[in-house]
C-alpha cells in the first residue's frame, strides 16, 4: 500500500509545474504589476483548489477574459503539475501596512464568525482540499470574488456553497470581509 | 442567517481559549447548532448546510472533493489490480476522462450517457470496446447527476426541472436546447441532485431530498414521485425519504426499490443507510422521525414511534452512502445472480474510519423478505480516509457484464465473469 501511495504522490511533477507557471507570474506574482491587482496570489493554495478552478475555467463553468482562454491550453497533466507546485510553496504574507480601517477589520471578523466561513475554509482560513486559503489574499481579489458570487457571475462547485454564503451579506459586509482576510496571517 | 446562534457565546469562549494557546491562529470557530426549519435556510443554505449539531470530536469531518481532473489512467490501473471480487469475476477500465461521473443510461444504439456532479456536464460514451470516446454533450447544468433514456430521448434532471432531448443519439454532437417536461420541483440546491428511473409503463421515478441534514422538511420534498413526461402528470409514491440517489424497478414485479442515505452527525456507527421497497402508494419511510426502522431521532421524533413507518428491507451499514443500484438481468453472471441487486456504495465522509466505496450484492425475494447482502467488489479505500475511487452507479451492459461509474476517478469500469 505504501508503494501505491508513493506512486500516487509522484504522479504530479512540481518541478514541471514551476516551469509551466512561469508565464502566469505576470499577474500572479506578489510584486506583480497593477493589472495583477485583481489576480489572486496562489502560493500555498491547496492543490485540489487550484486544479478545480482550472477545470472550471476550462469547462466554462467559470468565465474570465484572461483565464478562460489560458486554461484551454492546459492538459490534465499540466493542471496536476501546477496544482502540486503551488501547493508546495509557502503561503503569502499578510499586508503589513498600518490598518487604516480597524473598524472594517473588526466587522469582517464578526461576519466571518456569524457566517461560519471557517467551517469550510478552516480555522485560520488556511483552506483545505477544494476550498481556498483566504488568509493574506489580495484584498482587491477577495472583494472581486465575493461580489462575483453575490451577483451570480461566479457559481460555486457542486455543493451549495459560496453564492449562498454571500447571499445575506451587504456590499459593505463584503468589503469588511475582504479587508479582514487580507490582513490575516 | 443574520442572527447569531445561541451557542455562539460558548463558541466565542472556546475561540478565545484557542487563540490564547495558538498565537498564529487567532480565529477558531465554535461548534454549530442548526435551525434548518426555515424557508430561508432551504433556499439559501449556509455553505456548511450539511453539518448538523456537531460534537467537538466530529468537527472537521466534511465531504471530500474528488480530484478535479479525475485520476490518471496508470493510477486507476494500479488500483484495479487490488480490487477484490468473487472467484471468476474480473474488473477492467472501460472508459476514463469522465470527471464526476454519476448515473449512467444506455441509449438504444449503444451510446452510454453519463450524468455528473460538480462539473455540471453530461457525457456520451461511444465507440468500440477498448477505444471508447468520451464527449461532453451538455454543460453548465446544476448538478445533473440523474440521467435516463427512453424512446430515443435523453432525460436529465437539473435540480428543479427535468429536461428532454429527442433523438439524442443521432444528435450527440449538437443536442441543442432541451425541452422542460416537468418543472414542479423546488430549487433547493442542498440534496437537490437526483436519480432517474423509468418503469416499463413510462413512469419516471424521481427522488426529492430534504434541503438539510435533519429537519422537518418542506412538504414538497423528502419524497419520491413518479412523473409522466408525456403530459407532465405526477404523483407522490413515497414519503419520509431522506436523500435517495439510487433505485430500480424490480423486473419480477414492477415495484420500485430505492437506496437511502441516513442522517449524519449522530455517530460513526449509526444510523444505518437503507434499502427500501415501495409496496403501496404513499408509504412513509420514517424521515425525519425515525431512522433505520428502529431509531427515533433524538430531536425530530416529535412523539412518533418507529412502528408507524415502513421499515427498510435491509439496513446496509452506517455512512456507507448507497447510491445507484440495478437488479441484475444479464445472462453472463452465474444463474444465482439473476434478479439480485447490485448497489454502488459511495463511501463515508461523516465517519472517522471511512467505509463503503464498494459494490454490494443483495439477495432478496420479490416481496422484500430474506434479504442478505455480501460485498461484491471492494478495495477503493486505503487507510482511514483515503479514497482511490468511489463507485457511484452501476448498470448492466448488453453482454451481461456490469459497468461501474466512479466519480472520484472519473472513470467507468467493467466487471465480467468467466467460468
Amino acid at each position: 500500500m505504501a508503494a501505491l501511495s508513493g506512486a500516487v504522490a509522484s504522479a504530479a511533477d512540481p518541478a514541471a509545474g514551476k516551469a509551466k507557471f512561469e508565464p502566469c507570474l505576470a499577474c500572479h506574482a506578489s510584486g506583480a504589476a497593477p493589472q495583477g491587482e485583481v489576480a489572486p496570489l496562489l502560493e500555498g493554495q491547496p492543490d485540489n483548489f487550484i486544479q478545480w478552478q482550472l477545470v472550471y475555467f476550462r469547462t466554462e463553468t467559470r468565465l474570465d477574459p484572461a483565464m478562460t482562454p489560458i486554461s484551454k491550453l492546459l492538459s490534465d497533466a499540466d493542471i496536476r503539475d501546477i496544482g502540486a507546485y503551488l501547493a508546495s510553496l509557502p503561503p503569502p504574507h499578510a499586508v503589513q501596512a498600518t490598518d487604516e480601517r480597524p473598524d472594517l477589520t473588526e466587522a469582517g471578523e464578526q461576519l466571518a464568525r456569524a457566517n461560519r466561513c471557517a467551517s469550510c475554509h478552516l480555522d485560520g482560513f488556511v483552506g483545505r482540499d477544494a476550498v481556498p486559503r483566504l488568509a493574506a489574499q489580495r484584498e482587491a481579489y477577495l472583494l472581486k470574488s465575493l461580489r462575483d458570487f453575490k451577483s451570480g457571475k461566479r457559481r460555486g462547485g457542486g455543493m451549495a456553497a459560496m453564492p449562498d454564503a454571500v447571499y445575506p451579506l451587504s456590499d459593505t459586509g463584503l468589503q469588511a470581509l475582504a479587508h479582514y482576510l487580507a490582513r490575516l496571517q | 442567517m443574520s442572527s447569531l446562534p445561541k451557542s455562539w457565546a460558548s463558541g466565542a469562549a472556546l475561540a478565545l481559549a484557542a487563540a490564547a494557546l495558538v498565537a498564529s491562529s487567532a480565529f477558531a470557530q465554535g461548534l454549530k447548532s442548526y435551525d434548518s426549519t426555515k424557508k430561508e435556510f432551504w433556499e439559501h443554505p449556509p455553505a456548511d448546510w450539511f453539518l448538523g449539531d456537531e460534537t467537538q470530536a466530529q468537527k472537521g469531518l466534511a465531504p471530500k472533493a474528488p480530484p478535479a481532473t479525475g485520476v490518471p489512467i496508470e493510477e486507476i490501473q494500479a488500483t484495479l489490480k487490488n480490487i477484490k471480487l468473487p472467484k471468476g469475476f474480473h474488473i477492467s477500465l472501460w472508459a476514463s476522462g469522465i470527471p464526476s461521473a454519476r448515473q449512467m443510461a444506455w441509449g438504444d444504439k449503444g451510446t452510454l450517457f453519463v450524468g455528473a456532479f460538480g462539473v455540471g456536464n453530461v457525457y456520451a460514451v461511444t465507440g468500440p470496446e477498448g477505444s471508447k470516446q468520451v464527449k461532453v454533450v451538455l454543460k453548465g447544468l446544476q448538478m445533473p447527476t440523474g440521467v435516463a433514456f427512453r424512446g430515443g430521448a435523453l432525460y436529465v434532471a437539473d435540480i428543479d426541472k427535468i429536461l428532454k432531448w429527442d433523438n439524442a443519439e443521432a444528435n450527440v454532437d449538437n443536442l441543442g436546447e432541451g425541452k422542460v417536461v416537468y418543472g414542479d420541483m423546488p430549487s433547493y440546491p442542498a440534496h437537490g441532485w437526483k436519480y432517474l428511473v423509468f418503469d416499463k409503463h413510462g413512469w419516471l421515478y424521481v427522488p426529492l431530498g430534504p434541503p438539510c441534514n435533519e429537519c422537518l422538511p418542506p412538504t414538497s420534498v423528502s419524497q419520491i414521485r413518479r412523473v409522466n413526461p408525456e403530459n407532465g402528470n405526477a404523483e407522490i409514491v413515497a414519503l419520509g425519504v431522506r436523500n435517495s440517489v439510487g433505485g430500480d424497478v424490480d423486473p419480477r414485479t414492477g415495484d420500485y426499490w430505492f437506496s437511502e442515505n441516513a442522517r449524519d452527525w449522530l455517530a460513526d456507527n449509526g444510523p444505518s443507510d437503507k434499502l427500501n421497497h415501495i409496496t403501496r402508494m404513499g408509504q412513509h419511510f420514517g424521515y425525519p422521525y425515525c431512522h433505520q426502522g428502529n431509531l427515533p431521532d433524538p430531536k425530530y421524533a416529535m412523539g412518533h414511534k418507529c412502528s408507524e413507518f415502513t421499515p427498510p428491507v435491509l439496513n446496509l451499514g452506517a455512512h456507507v452512502a448507497p447510491l445507484g443500484m440495478k437488479f441484475y438481468t444479464g445472462k453472463q453472471f452465474p444463474a444465482a445472480y439473476q434478479n439480485n441487486i447490485f448497489l454502488a456504495e459511495h463511501g463515508s465522509w461523516n465517519r472517522h474510519q471511512y467505509q463503503g466505496a464498494r459494490i454490494v450484492r443483495i439477495i432478496v425475494d420479490a416481496k422484500g423478505h430474506q434479504a442478505k447482502q455480501e460485498v461484491f467488489a471492494s478495495g477503493w479505500i486505503k487507510g482511514a480516509q483515503d479514497f482511490h475511487g468511489r463507485p457511484a452507479d452501476v448498470i448492466v451492459a448488453k453482454d451481461g457484464s456490469l459497468l461501474v461509474a466512479d466519480d472520484w476517478a472519473g472513470a467507468i469500469y467493467q466487471i465480467s465473469y468467466k467460468k
